[in-house]
């Protein structure tokens, strides 16, 4: 029933009518093996500083959240702040339950995924009932919203302090250990994300959400069921962010809104998701890194830093070539590779 | 060559947008196999009709029907699915995809194919490329064509999603005679090969009026006129709608 054929630059996997198939020709391959590689053997060179294994934890976390909002930013077709309203609803899903009904991680990751997906669900007309700005409006102001929340009712999420004290998903006894252990799996939960939408992209459905990105209308008239396809991008990714804050809640255990509801995180990202290389999957992974290096290294400036940071990015955009982000500096244009253009509004 | 059998049948469609009657009343029918023009003066409500009958408005009276289906007020993506496709009287190509993944989209979604992977569609795509010869530049981005080249694109891309109906939209705008002449023999191949019906909006007479068994005319949103390309060519109303009224009385055209 289940047939493998080797083939010399890909293996193929015959189940019944479906197929399924792997790319193994090393020209394919190597470069994000080589890219994985470097990323999981950098803490054995900065196992002894914490705040920089700490600083690439962030990067890896940013990054988690960037590719999914690039996802989203493709398949709805429209730019977006983010949807880091799921990152708020995730977080404080697994920390209450966590915290209130004694829930073990697993069984909050499970309600984390059931809650952002039913909110994205009845969210998701707005991906094409919402024309041009108003849907980019939307997912700035829920957030933003769901942050007031947070204050008015700060007898559960308790506002600015937030919730602190969650079971962790591991503990290895030491400190040292235990920052690794939060590096790898971030890096881990980051390399699946990638992984993920690196498959989508390379497959029908990637086809189709790059025909969806480039013209909705001619789409639809080409067949494309659109508003299944938006649905489904708006509520993945959101699910996706879901897990982040999961993450975040049981590694880091405490969540507090005022830290990923406003604006200067929604902000942040989306520099993430440009600068890596406009909403290009792997993209987010250089500019992650380079927004936590810069971050981290722009802190100890002060106040002052607020002005810096802004500086350094808008010369970064400036001197990355043809708009394509860092990535674009790598990127040796391919043009299978479908380069997104991102739209502010239709 | 054309059947018994009407492929396109549309019954008292009107439409207005706002104060304005883009098409009123408007009744022909399309029968299968036949090549049928439809001119008019600009801003006669052509290009309105044609996004009735493929889904993008839905009109405010009449009824659509394709094969004998109701096909009024559907999405697109149905009636594309059921056999009608279109190309743009202004080119609109995926930009930044190259051509072959453009006309794979097609492949993928103009017939149910749940389980067609990416290579299998870029496959077939490749031959709807080679037919309208632009196979050479399969890894060429969209953005990067002459407009003859984004024409044979759409005609591609129209072709792959299998349709029964092809409505084409002032195919040969921009092009030179010889663009045109290449591209009339491209579509006559189609014709043939694909067995296709055509629904052809075109403002250039001389190709319109060889190419067509049938032409219906509109007029401010109305139909003035239909019949072959002959009585269409003596009709008083045509020539007045075109030419002005002392053309028409004085019966030159």
């Amino acid at each position: 029933m289940v047939r493998l054929e080797f083939r010399r630059d890909r293996i193929l996997l015959r189940w019944g009518e479906q197929k399924y198939e792997w790319v193994i020709e090393p020209r394919y391959w190597r470069n994000p093996a080589i890219g994985v590689f470097l990323l999981a053997i950098i803490p054995l060179f900065i196992l002894p500083y914490p705040n920089i294994l700490t600083m690439l934890t962030s990067a890896n976390l940013y990054a988690a959240i960037a590719i999914p909002l690039g996802l989203q930013m493709i398949g709805t077709a429209r730019v977006n702040f983010g949807p880091q309203l799921y990152l708020g609803l995730g977080g404080y899903t697994s920390a209450l339950l966590n915290l209130h009904l004694g829930w073990s991680p697993i069984p909050t990751l499970g309600a984390t995924i059931l809650v952002c997906a039913a909110v994205a669900l009845l969210l998701s007309p707005t991906t094409f009932i919402a024309k041009g700005l108003y849907f980019s409006l939307i997912t700035l102001i829920l957030p933003l919203t769901f942050l007031d929340v947070t204050f008015l009712y700060g007898d559960i999420f308790r506002g600015e302090v937030g919730l602190v004290g969650m079971s962790p998903l591991f503990n290895f006894g030491k400190v040292k250990w235990n920052y690794l252990g939060y590096f790898y799996f971030s890096l881990l939960l980051m390399l699946l994300y990638l992984f993920v939408s690196d498959k989508i992209s390379r497959s029908r459905f990637g086809v189709t959400l790059a025909a969806i990105n480039e013209n909705e209308d001619v789409a639809r008239m080409m067949g494309v069921d659109v508003t299944k396809y938006k649905v489904f991008y708006y509520v993945f990714p959101s699910i996706l962010t879901g897990i982040v804050a999961w993450f975040i809640v049981h590694t880091f255990r405490t969540f507090a809104g005022i830290t990923y509801l406003p604006l200067d995180f929604m902000i942040k990202i989306l520099i993430i998701v440009i600068i890596g290389g406009r909403a290009f999957v792997y993209g987010a992974v250089p500019g992650a890194y380079l927004i936590a290096v810069v971050e981290d290294s722009l802190r100890g400036l002060g106040p002052i830093n607020y002005f810096v940071f802004p500086l350094v990015l808008i010369g970064a955009i400036l001197i990355l070539p043809r708009g394509e982000g860092l990535w674009g500096l790598y990127h040796k244009r391919h043009h299978r590779d479908y380069f997104p253009t991102l739209h502010v509004r239709r | 060559m054309c059947g018994d059998r009407y492929m396109l049948e549309v019954r008292d469609v009107t439409k207005h947008f706002g104060g304005l009657c883009a098409v009123n009343e408007v009744s022909f029918s399309v029968k299968e196999g036949a090549v049928v023009g439809l001119i008019g003066p600009n801003g006669a409500g052509k290009t309105t009709l044609l996004n009735l009958i493929c889904g993008i408005y839905k009109p405010d009276a009449g009824t659509i029907r394709f094969a004998e289906k109701d096909i009024t007020g559907m999405p697109s993506n149905r009636i594309c699915r059921l056999g009608v496709s279109r190309t743009y009287q202004i080119p609109q190509p995926f930009y930044a995809m190259t051509t072959l993944t453009g006309v794979a989209v097609s492949v993928i979604h103009g017939k149910k194919r749940p389980h067609m992977s990416l290579s299998d569609a870029i496959l077939e795509a490749s031959y709807y490329l080679e037919f309208v010869g632009l196979f050479s530049k399969r890894d060429t981005l969209a953005r990067e064509l002459t407009i003859y080249e984004l024409r044979m694109l759409e005609l591609a891309r129209a072709l792959a999603t299998t349709p029964k109906l092809l409505l084409l939209d002032e195919v040969m705008a921009g092009l030179n005679p010889a663009e045109s002449s290449k591209a009339l023999e491209m579509i006559w191949n189609a014709q043939e090969q694909f067995d296709i019906t055509i629904l052809w909006i075109e403002h250039i007479m001389k190709i319109i009026m060889n190419a067509a068994q049938q032409i219906v005319v509109l007029h401010y949103g109305q139909k003035i006129a239909e019949g072959t390309p002959q009585e269409i060519a003596n009709d008083a109303k045509v020539i007045e709608a075109y030419l002005g009224g002392q053309y028409a009385q004085s019966g030159r055209p």
